[in-house]
């Protein structure tokens, strides 16, 4: 791993386009800012994995697994839509 | 477009209404093209089946049918590479898990649509949700984030 000092308002860039910079530091605590285009996503490591986690568990899911599904559905509300998908 | 998949057999998938997800799915990151299919049985209940892969698919329904106060907030930079600028433009579903006999809504990571684009995205919600919503009949309300 590459590793690198730096201090408060300092930053470092990766690849020409993405800059992180330390905006404070607080006891163990550092905030940084960072600065990537918007089709990098950037994530903290332990809310990506668990998202990672979770849609590998949801994979295993098999059509016979939601049959009641139903039953915890109210009616269409907001402004949220049904999925709309052909119908088989 | 024709894919034999492992759930629903042999489905043909217009190319037009395929999805693309730019990044794929956290996970799942190969698999970057999906049809989003009507359950069967279910009306509230949607399929995202990967064109690639015909093992892959996930369960999605609509959030606001199971969790009527759930308002979900995106940074706008998230939703950027989707060339959405408000959250009406886009279909919001969330994925559907099961923990033992009891299903389960990922709430903190939905899935964004642009289904005019046929982009997608699952994205990070701001605030205290869960990846794990369990469904029961009682509803149990949201914890109200900061």
């Amino acid at each position: 791993m590459l590793v690198l000092s730096r201090q408060r308002d300092e930053s470092i860039m990766i690849g020409d386009n993405i800059v992180v910079t330390i905006v404070d530091i607080r006891g163990d605590k550092v905030r940084l800012g960072i600065n990537a285009p918007s089709e990098v996503p950037v994530h903290r490591q332990e809310v990506y994995e668990a998202i990672q986690r979770e849609n590998l568990r949801a994979v295993r899911l098999e059509p016979g697994d939601t049959r009641d599904i139903g039953r915890f559905a109210g009616r269409t509300g907001g402004q949220d839509r049904p999925p709309e998908a052909p119908r088989r | 477009m024709r894919i034999n998949t492992t759930r629903f057999g042999r489905i043909d998938v217009e190319s037009g209404d395929v999805l693309h997800f730019p990044s794929g799915l956290p996970g799942l990151e190969d698999c970057r093209d999906w049809a989003l299919l009507a359950d069967s049985t279910n009306d509230a209940l949607g399929w995202l089946q990967s064109t690639t892969r015909g093992d892959i698919a996930l369960a999605v329904v609509s959030p606001r049918r199971f969790v009527p106060d759930y308002q979900v907030r995106i940074p706008r930079s998230e939703l950027t590479p989707l060339s959405i600028t408000d959250i009406r433009q886009a279909q919001v579903v969330v994925v559907v898990a099961r923990n033992g006999k009891t299903l389960t809504l990922n709430l903190k990571a939905p899935i964004v649509i642009n289904l005019e684009a046929r982009t997608g995205r699952q994205v990070v919600a701001s605030g205290e949700l869960p990846l794990q919503y369990e469904l029961t009949q009682e509803r149990p309300p949201l914890k109200k984030s900061a």
